[in-house]
């Protein structure tokens, strides 16, 4: 019986070839065709939950069809340190390349939101849980950069655990060279939008607080820390719901808090007040 | 004083040579024999050891550094918010006869102390005041800052998270990034994760020789990458947290020495070293002028990185 009881949770963030996989519910607990949950944006249909997109998908989400064009020259992480974990990192980059084809954790470039033309971000949480390595903080400080020279609107679509540790001190810079970039855009008149989802910590989460606005997907959770190194390096519990995009939007930190069916057009709506006078 | 375990062999010769004395042996050279040891336990002294010493609780602290090194101290407290916190410590005074705005973090040496400035974990006031007094010797005042670094990181709690701790880190970032007058920081001890990059932000980084600077503690990055904290030494090494390596890596800009045995042994050697490297560096950045020093702080972060094109 046990053996029965005993759930067994698959996240794919990857797309799936087969037809028939079946997916339990991280938050419910029952079953989903995987089909069905890809159709229906990867929300649970029965509890609403947000299960997490690929960079590609979130792309495809959220630009209109056939609109978005990568920028910049491929930028490929390097394992600087020779830094070593369960695998070297240099392995572990590798296969990487080999599987998901990407050369660090975030795809930029632009593309139109209901017809407004803006430049975009988005975290590759399949490239080591979108952490924050020095490739990644070069393309968001180019992607910046490029919104600036363009004039363009800046949109960020979070996704991060946090820094990349495998690049030590090298990850920690990362968080002030692309804070240098936002706010050399913001002060040249650029607009900066900062899109949370599930989850937002560390560095990317302070990063994503240089928002002019900042819309969260239903459910995420923002915050410094996860709650295992919190309770194992802090030796407190942090409670889950202390990081929810719920509860930080009535403390005044979040803007709008909107599901995945939402996510666009609500871009798409604030993106037309943008320069709306000058046009 | 609290012997740390790699420094076992120190305690083990001086307690031997004690008990030798007590017998009634002449003993010649005692206090050589014994700084030997010490060299010699600290020609070997790993990374994840210097970690324990920069975490040591007789070393000097950012505040001690305040008392001793400057002059009319005057401390500046809140962050306007509704809250002072107490692991940040920051003011105007005098370094060598020129007015600075000195800005520190704050750990305490005893229970009590720890208590009070919770082992300085910066909360989101902590942030918000170092961004206020940065902007205050930045545009109101014109003075240099100053900043002295020893904190195992920001805190993480239920009720810093809804205070808004990132947002805080933010402002803590863009001000310094923004100052308008020369920046100078010196790591004393713990450099840890945001917190510490946010006070970091310079035109001259100094580090104590036995200080350490990391993006996160070697816990902390035990803890994610192994699921626990068994890690945490090989994992010190693995992340080149110690002042020579970052030296090598362009990440800082001077170490200040410290002899074999540490600051919590020679605190007033210490002391002196971080007066004359101070000095030094602050008469070097008052020579330049200012935009030239901003621009070389921005394009030292612009380039901050290691990847391939």
């Amino acid at each position: 019986m046990g053996l029965f009881n005993k759930k067994k949770v698959i996240v794919p963030v990857i797309p799936a070839e087969s037809q028939d996989v079946k997916v339990r519910c991280t938050s419910c607990g029952r079953l989903i065709d995987y089909d069905a949950l890809k159709k229906n944006l990867k929300v649970c249909p029965h509890c609403g939950y947000h299960f997490r997109m690929s960079a590609a998908e979130r792309i495809a989400l959220l630009t209109d069809k056939g609109s978005f064009k990568e920028i910049g020259s491929p930028i490929s992480s390097v394992d600087s340190l020779h830094f070593r974990d369960t695998v070297s990192y240099a392995e572990r980059l590798k296969k990487l390349r080999d599987t998901i084809g990407l050369p660090n954790a975030v795809l930029t470039g632009t593309g139109k939101i209901d017809g407004v033309l803006t430049s975009i971000g988005v975290f590759a949480f399949e490239f080591i849980s979108g952490t924050l390595g020095s490739a990644t903080g070069e393309k968001l400080t180019e992607l910046f950069e490029f919104a600036g020279k363009n004039d363009l609107p800046a949109i960020v679509v979070f996704s991060s655990a946090g820094e990349r540790i495998q690049e030590g001190i090298y990850s920690l810079m990362q968080v002030a060279k692309v804070i240098q970039a936002i706010e050399d855009y913001k002060k040249s008149g650029g607009f900066f939008i900062s899109v949370l989802t599930n989850p937002v910590l560390g560095g990317p989460a302070v990063i994503a607080m240089g928002g002019d606005v900042i819309v969260a997907e239903a459910g995420s959770y923002v915050g410094v820390s996860g709650p295992r190194v919190s309770e194992q390096v802090m030796k407190r519990a942090l409670p889950k719901e202390a990081q929810k995009v719920e509860l930080l939007q009535k403390k005044g930190f979040v803007d709008i808090v909107v599901t995945r069916f939402q996510l666009k057009e609500t871009l798409g709506s604030i993106l037309k007040f943008y320069r709306r006078w000058s046009l | 004083m609290k012997t740390l375990p790699f420094e076992k062999p120190i305690e083990i010769l001086y307690k031997e040579l004690k008990r030798r004395e007590s017998k009634g042996y002449a003993l010649m050279g005692l206090d050589e024999l014994v700084e030997k040891q010490i060299e010699e336990v600290y020609k070997h002294i790993t990374p994840y050891d210097i970690v324990l010493v920069a975490r040591h609780p007789d070393r000097p602290q950012p505040q001690d550094y305040i008392e001793k090194l400057f002059t009319n101290f005057t401390e500046l407290h809140g962050d306007r918010s509704g809250e002072d916190d107490a692991s940040i410590i920051g003011g105007t005074a005098f370094f060598n006869g020129n007015p600075v705005m000195v800005i520190g973090t704050r750990k305490g040496h005893d229970v009590k102390e720890t208590l009070r400035y919770h082992s300085g974990m910066v909360k989101p006031s902590g942030f918000r005041k170092i961004a206020r007094l940065t902007r205050l010797a930045s545009d109101t005042l014109h003075i240099p800052i100053i900043t002295l670094v020893d904190t195992p990181g920001a805190m993480v709690s239920a009720e810093t998270e809804v205070n808004g701790q990132v947002s805080a880190i933010y402002s803590a970032i863009s001000a310094l990034l923004d100052a308008n007058v020369p920046v100078i920081s010196v790591i004393t001890g713990e450099g840890e994760s945001l917190a510490a990059l946010s006070l970091t932000i310079s035109d001259r980084l100094l580090m104590l020789k036995y200080a350490f600077f990391a993006v996160l503690s070697p816990e902390a990055a035990s803890s994610v990458l192994f699921k626990n904290l068994d890690k945490k030494r090989e994992i010190a090494k693995e992340l080149h947290i110690t002042a020579d390596e970052l030296l090598g890596m362009n990440i800082i800009d001077r170490i200040i020495e410290e002899p074999a045995g540490a600051a919590h042994r020679f605190p007033d050697i210490v002391m002196k070293n971080v007066k004359e490297a101070l000095a030094e560096e602050l008469e070097f950045v008052s020579k330049e002028k200012i935009d030239v020093l901003k621009r070389k702080r921005r394009e030292k972060i612009r380039k901050a990185g290691v990847y391939s094109e």
